[in-house]
Parts: structure tokens; sequence; C-alpha cells
């Protein structure tokens, strides 16, 4: 990083390699699959941006997870704002999803929301079933679905926010 | 775009940076806040009993905490501008502080002033102008600990705001400690409190506005 912030294309590319194969486990962990790679991009921006930020007396790591963990939590902040109706086909998988975010950091911390919230993210946002269809398997209005999904959302932001490390 | 792409785009024709100095950062807010006092003293804005009152114990509190709190607060705002900081701890210590500022206060109060009516000892039409100048004096700090900010790299904007909000309105009530003429802890601390958190509520809703690493 130093030879980086010292102008280094070289180094700055193996650099930004390395981050980007750390970047994709963090974030494969932690965010339904079809947010993983913008996830790892607008990290990698960040980096970028603020490389003049790192001071070489520290390590590296802290200072990348600290960024990653922001753009994760600007990830689900976006998975909120983001209309439940136009899903990207990519997330609209069933089974071998699921299985991913069970094992997940994600799937741990849905367990910190109340369980209506953490079924309504778990079936819209990460399984892509529509709203519609989530509301007929948890006996939910629409619009109570859809709530449970933002609320949900804005509170496992605050969580990831308030917790040093998230595992 | 793939990740290699980006990676590529990136890393050609990079140009060296000039590595983030919190020193540099810390001595640019002194500078300021120094210039507000030099400026705002030369003005002729001291309390003209100042060479009278500097021993007593009520303007040592004033000046010396007012003084403590604002650095403390600086270097914590400073510091928050830093990815792996934890500024709800430097938050907390920064309120501690508040409270004991606040609390000594009490030791303080001149003789006979309790027992003056308590609208009498607040003052607000002085008061209004005693907060109103904290707020306007803590302007410049706000200014310059925002741009710090954006240039930095706080992955926790609004705590990063709030903290810059408190240094802020400690420098501003700092400086304005010169020149109050009021000696009653208790205007002291309804007034400059609320000048301090008309700042702070300020620079917590501005700052992390369109704020993104």
């Amino acid at each position: 990083m130093v030879a980086a912030q010292n102008g280094h294309g070289g180094a700055y590319r193996r650099l930004l390699g390395e981050m980007s194969e750390w970047l994709t486990r963090y974030f494969q962990r932690r965010l339904p699959p079809g947010n993983v790679d913008d996830a790892i991009q607008e990290t990698l921006l960040a980096v970028h941006r603020r490389r003049h930020t790192y001071d070489p007396q520290y390590p590296l790591g802290p200072w990348l997870a600290a960024i990653a963990k922001n753009k994760w939590v600007d990830q689900l902040r976006s998975l909120a704002r983001r209309p439940v109706d136009e899903l990207p086909d990519d997330m609209a998988v069933g089974d071998h999803e699921a299985s991913v975010v069970s094992s997940s950091v994600l799937a741990s911390l849905l367990d910190e929301l109340r369980p209506a919230q953490a079924q309504a993210i778990l079936l819209v946002k990460v399984q892509g079933y529509s709203i519609e269809d989530a509301s007929g398997q948890t006996g939910l209005s629409p619009s109570a679905v859809k709530m449970n999904i933002h609320r949900g959302l804005a509170r496992l932001s605050a969580i990831i926010e308030k917790t040093h490390d998230v595992e | 775009m793939s990740n290699e792409s980006l990676i590529a785009d990136l890393s050609s024709d990079l140009t060296p940076v000039q590595r983030r100095s919190m020193l540099r950062e810390g001595g640019l807010v002194l500078a300021l806040g120094a210039a507000e006092l030099m400026l705002f003293l030369g003005l002729g804005a001291m309390r003209p009993d100042m060479s009278h009152m500097a021993g007593s114990p009520f303007l040592m509190w004033r000046v010396g905490s007012l003084g403590l709190l604002a650095a403390i607060a600086c270097v914590l705002a400073i510091r928050s501008f830093s990815p792996t900081a934890q500024p709800r701890r430097g938050l907390m210590l920064a309120c501690a502080l508040t409270v004991a500022a606040i609390v000594g206060g009490v030791f303080v109060t001149p003789d006979g002033a309790s027992e003056r009516a308590l609208l009498d000892r607040i003052n607000p039409a002085s008061g209004i102008v005693c907060a109103t100048s904290i707020f306007v004096l803590s302007v410049p700090i706000v200014a310059l600990l925002g741009a710090l900010m954006r240039k930095a790299a706080p992955t926790q904007p609004r705590l990063s705001g709030l903290a810059s909000g408190i240094a802020a309105g400690a420098c501003g009530a700092f400086v304005f400690a010169f020149c109050c003429p009021f000696n009653d802890p208790l205007y002291v601390v309804v007034w400059y409190s609320i000048g301090c958190a008309a700042v702070t509520a300020v620079a917590r809703w501005r700052l992390p506005r369109r704020f993104r690493l």
C-alpha cells in the first residue's frame, strides 16, 4: 500500500487483486449473491479514493475491513431502498442461495431481528420471492411484509454499525 | 465491468498521494481557533475586568474546562475521521467530561448567586446573545472539520459529524468565555450548552449529508 501511495501502479494492481479475493470471501458471507460484485467494486473504488488515509504504522487488514464493513452497510441500505418488484434475475434462485445464506454471517444476523422481519428479508431479498408470494407464505399483508423488510434492514444496518467485529 | 478491468483502470496512471496526517489536521484546527481568538480579542471584545477576574475560581473553571473539552473533542473528532476509529467511545468520553465540568461548576458558584431568582440568574435576554455568539464563533471550526472529514475516510460519518459539532461548539464557547461578563455557573451551563447543542445539531445534520467513502 505504501508503494501504491507513492504512485507505484504495479504494486497497486497486485494489492487490489489480493484485496478483491479477500473481499469476495468477505461479501459472499454477508450479502445475497446478487449484491456481492457491486459491493466488491464499491469497496475497491473507496479504497482507491481514500488510499491517502492509510497509515503505514498500522496493519492494512483492519483498515480494509472497516471500509468493507461500511460498504456492507451501504449495500444493506440499498437493498432496503430497492423496489421489491424489480429484483434482478440472478437473485431469484431457490435452493442454492438458501444454502449459501444458511451458513453466512447475514443469516446469523437475521437471528437478531424479530422473526417476521427476518423471514420477510430472507424470502424477498435473499431468495427472490415476490412480495405477494412472501405475503402468502407468511400470512401477512403485502404492506406488512414491505414494512418488515424496511425496518428489518434498517435494524440490521444499525446492529452492524454498532458492533465492532461482526463474524 | 468486471473486477479485473476495474483494477486495471484504477492502477493505470496512478499518481502519488499525500498521506493523511492527524497532526497536520490538528494543527489546522488549532491555528484557526487561535486566529479566531486573537481576532476576537483584538476587536476589543475581552471582558473589561479580565485582569481582576483572571485568578478567580469561576473564570478558571469556565476557561479551563472549556479549553480542555475543546482540545479533547477536537482530537476525538479528528481521530474519528479514520476508518478504523470507534467514535462512539470518544463521544462517551466527551459527554462524561462535559458532565464533570458541569458538576465542577457547583463548587465555583460565587457567594450570593444561589439566593437570586432563577430567571434573574439565567437572564434570557443576554443568554440568547451568548448562545448565538457561540454558534457564530463555532461555524468556521465546524466548516474546517467538515472539510477535513470529507477528505478523510470516516466509516461512521454521522458519529463523526456529531463529534465535529461537539468540538466546534466547545471551541466557540472557549473563545467566547474570554468575553462573557456573566459570573454565574448556572448561566454558563444553560446558555453555553444551548449554543453548543445548536452547533452539534447542525453538524450532525449537515456534515454526513451526501457523504460516501
